[in-house]
């Protein structure tokens, strides 16, 4: 079994997105003049972004999205998902679950502590899902094939035509 | 696994076949025989997927059977492949329904909880209160707030004095009913104003009742009026105490700023004249101008000193200077009225002479 092309492409693209994000948020936590965003009402950023929730054990979560997305694009790329070292997909699959994991917590923070929404971390929260639903389910196929080839490429002939 | 791996490993020179076009120019021998491999020998589920060497027991007899023809042995990476898919949209439909959960029980929770106090007219004891706070109290406390910190007004320079409606000096106040920081700031500002001329019509809300110190009790300006020989006041209440799922704040919009006061606020509310701007172009509630020589934005204390307490204790405790709530609405008080004083040229003295107004200017550094 192989990974369909648009699996690393799409992959690539939501990781670089979020990156992206990650960036211009971790700036504006720093400079908060730059966030572009309503800051009244529910839809309220800096809000969200001075909240004492934007704080985890001591580092802001826009640096944290830094720390998750920057690795995440590597192990995106297209070689990363040719790869035949089995790490490499089973580090992807933990970022992502890491990654959703934390999304379910900031959701929980926005909605019931902070009682906020900040978008641009929404758009983050979405990639972030994407990212895990087309990585969990790939995932299998990846990991199952790549056993077969690491396993053929030691002791037996590539897995089944 | 051994003997046919080893024999297939070293038996022949030619690179395996590792993508789908190579795997096409296997001969169906090949193929089968590669099938029959994928079985794991440790693991035989079937009469055809017993490994060669492995001991054999049952009525198999002592042969292992080949694959029957036609009938692959199944692949335990596929099957594993298979479960693990299973377990992957699994994990996603849980994710999803975690998520929708959340958001029912959020909207739920925020449609049941619509609650809100009125906006009603103010009693005549709490505005008397109010309005008359005893010099004394004013001196006493100056700008001390020992137990809820107070901040100062950012003061501007070389600004030209503000001009509302062809009226100046003038100050703007741009807040709403529902924002619990501009509950705080609109006892300091009112004893403030008071000093320099005449309130009617004021009003007594209290914030919202979901956001931050919810329920702080309030005055409002929603249809209040201030005359002054010596000051032009505009007071804006956006936004009312009710909820509504239309507005862009949640709450029901009372008055938008007219054309001249949108570009005052635009102007100062900006990074280059306001240093607690938070968002390009974004204003935080309060937001205040004193006659373009001294902003507010946000709260100069933190209104959780008034929670709990009824528009009449609040009032009523203005009186007394040991007051921890009094203490931060006066000191809040004299820099205000110092900032205007400012603006009126140092009218009146009654006022602007006064000791806790000369701490405040001091402190201000206004001259």
């Amino acid at each position: 079994m192989s990974t369909p092309r648009w699996q690393p492409v799409a992959t690539l693209l939501l990781a670089l997105f979020g990156l992206g994000v990650s960036v211009y948020l971790t700036i504006t936590h720093f400079d908060k003049v730059a966030l572009v965003c309503s800051d009244s009402g529910t839809i309220n950023c800096a809000k969200v972004t001075t909240s004492p929730q934007s704080v985890i054990f001591g580092i802001p979560v826009a640096m944290l999205g830094l720390f998750y997305f920057v690795p995440m694009v590597l192990l995106c790329l297209p070689a990363a998902w040719r790869s035949s070292d089995r790490r490499v997909h089973l580090a992807r699959l933990g970022l992502a679950v890491v990654g959703v994991g934390m999304i379910l917590y900031l959701l929980i923070a926005e909605l019931f502590i902070i009682k906020a929404i900040c978008l641009w971390c929404s758009s983050v929260h979405v990639v972030t899902f994407f990212l895990f639903v087309i990585i969990a389910t790939a995932s299998p196929m990846v990991l199952s094939s790549e056993h077969a080839l690491s396993g053929g490429a030691h002791s037996t002939p590539s897995g089944r035509g | 696994m051994a003997p046919e791996q080893e024999k297939t490993k070293t038996g022949g020179n030619k690179p395996k076949p590792q993508n789908s076009q190579a795997r096409a120019g296997q001969s169906a021998k090949d193929r089968s025989r590669a099938q029959s491999r994928a079985v794991s020998p440790k693991a035989p589920t079937g009469k055809s997927g017993r490994a060669k060497g492995a001991p054999s027991s049952g009525k198999g007899g002592n042969t292992p059977r080949p694959p029957a023809p036609g009938r692959p042995a199944p692949a335990q990476p596929q099957r594993r492949g298979i479960s693990g898919a299973m377990m992957a949209w699994g994990a996603v439909g849980l994710v999803v329904v975690i998520v929708v959960v959340l958001v029912i029980v959020k909207v739920t929770t925020s449609s049941t909880n619509n609650s809100y106090t009125p906006t009603t007219a103010a009693p005549a004891s709490v505005v008397h209160d109010v309005t008359n706070i005893p010099a004394s109290v004013y001196n006493t406390v100056g700008i001390n707030s020992p137990t809820v910190p107070v901040s100062p007004p950012t003061v501007l320079s070389n600004q030209p004095p503000m001009t509302l409606n062809g009226k100046s000096p003038a100050m703007l106040y741009y807040g709403a009913e529902y924002c619990p920081y501009c509950a705080a700031e609109r006892w300091a500002m009112t004893a403030a104003l008071s000093r320099f001329g005449t309130w009617s019509n004021l009003k007594i809300t209290a914030s919202s009742h979901t956001d931050v110190a919810a329920m702080t009790h309030t005055l409002s300006y929603r249809g209040a009026t201030f005359t002054s020989p010596y000051l032009n006041f505009t007071g804006i209440e956006q936004f009312s105490t009710v909820p509504s799922s239309t507005s862009s704040s949640g709450f029901a919009i009372l008055e938008n700023p007219t054309a001249e006061e949108q570009a005052i606020l635009a102007k100062y509310s900006s990074s280059k004249y306001n240093p607690n701007a938070t968002t390009q172009g974004g204003i935080s509630f309060p937001f205040v101008n004193i006659n373009n020589q001294a902003l507010i934005s946000g709260a100069s204390y933190n209104p959780t000193i008034l929670a709990g307490q009824t528009w009449s204790q609040i009032a009523s405790g203005l009186s007394d200077p040991t007051n921890p709530a009094t203490q931060a609405i006066v000191a809040t008080a004299n820099y205000i009225t110092a900032a205007i004083c400012a603006s009126t040229k140092g009218a009146p003295a009654s006022v602007c002479q006064s000791p806790g107004v000369q701490a405040a200017a001091r402190a201000l550094k206004l001259g």
